[in-house]
């Protein structure tokens, strides 16, 4: 699924594009350690924490995407690591299960 | 008695390489402290350091590490003395991934001298969370004959209450807001228990820029424990600008 179409799904507004991206696998998880050992490469995270390590965690998971639920707000030091590590960012006012539905097409994301 | 419990040093990934033990504690002598605490991430490895440095400046000192939980939620553990810290950090290092630490992802790691050398990079991931739960973390604190504090629970993540959304009863000796946390809105919602401002620094310019004091002229968790059960604590100002 290309990442505009997961936009669209998700009802979603980009805060960092990653053009072209695009992702086979989805895992819903908000502890990071938990995001660390299961979610694996060309995968999205749906999860609510919008905090600057979600970013190391996705980089080193090979995370493309991350899909921050309830619009939490992204913090400036967030934007800022995942434009550099080129990890796209779109907020959704959707809930976990929400947006897992609306992404459903996907396949679970594993190690 | 006036102080900032929650420090970080270089160790830290998070934490700026200037924030050697040395001009953390220049910094905190100048701002007027009586006492202060080194408190990286899963680890006090950089409290012999500070030790040394605390002592040829005359400031008291506590030891420990801000301890992230199975839960995900920052807590610190604080003792009198460097060898129950490092007793703390090899209990948590037990229970850390095993995985190596990348410095461009997460950030350096130096463990340093008290002369701003460095010994060695640590090679864990401090930034990420370890197996012990609070339950667990606050008996072994308590074991070491250490105090265990709630770190920045007014914060929207790795908290107390982001995590877990209240505080656990007879968990904690204390609960600490952060430097921007209104205090008429907070204290409410931590309770019952003692409150704490700590300044969280990370840079050397936000070391003691908020503080909490307690009568008496003795820095040591005794004094401490003895206060927090007096509820005897007053904090700072919160922060508006940065």
């Amino acid at each position: 699924m290309l990442l505009n179409e997961l936009v669209e799904k998700v009802r979603g507004t980009v805060v960092v594009d990653k053009p072209g991206a695009e992702v086979r696998y989805a895992y819903c998880g908000d502890l990071l350690s938990d995001v660390m050992g299961h979610c694996g490469d060309e995968s999205v995270l749906i999860t609510i924490q919008n905090h600057l390590n979600t970013i190391a965690v996705c980089t080193l998971a090979g995370v493309e995407a991350i899909v921050i639920c309830h619009e939490r707000p992204i913090p400036p030091d967030m934007k800022e690591a995942a434009e550099r590590e080129d990890v796209a960012i779109v907020t959704t006012p959707m809930s976990q299960f929400e947006a897992a539905i609306a992404l459903a097409e996907l396949s679970p994301s594993a190690k | 008695m006036k102080f900032d419990l929650h420090i970080h040093s270089c160790l830290s990934p998070c934490a700026s390489l200037e924030m050697g033990p040395s001009e953390i504690v220049r910094r905190a002598v100048e701002a007027g402290m009586d006492g202060i605490a080194l408190t990286d991430h899963q680890s006090a490895r950089n409290c012999p350091a500070m030790a040394e440095c605390a002592k040829r400046a005359g400031i008291r000192c506590l030891f420990g590490m801000e301890v992230q939980t199975a839960e995900e939620v920052h807590t610190l553990a604080l003792f009198d003395s460097v060898d129950h810290a490092l007793q703390m950090t090899d209990w948590i290092y037990e229970a850390m991934p095993k995985r190596v630490n990348d410095p461009d992802t997460f950030g350096d790691q130096p463990v340093v001298t008290a002369d701003d050398e460095i010994v060695e990079l640590e090679w864990r991931i401090l930034a990420m969370g370890c197996r012990r739960t609070i339950p667990e973390t606050a008996e072994k604190v308590r074991s070491l004959g250490g105090l265990y504090v709630a770190a920045h629970v007014d914060r929207p993540n790795f908290s107390v209450i982001s995590g877990l959304g209240a505080i656990p009863d007879g968990c904690f000796d204390a609960v600490e807001l952060s430097r921007t946390a209104d205090a008429g809105e907070w204290i409410p919602r931590t309770a019952g228990y003692a409150v704490v401002r700590s300044s969280d620094a990370h840079n050397l310019d936000d070391v003691a820029r908020v503080w909490t004091e307690i009568p008496g002229d003795d820095f040591s968790v005794a004094a401490l424990a003895a206060a927090f059960a007096e509820r005897q604590t007053s904090i700072s100002e919160r922060l508006t600008c940065f």
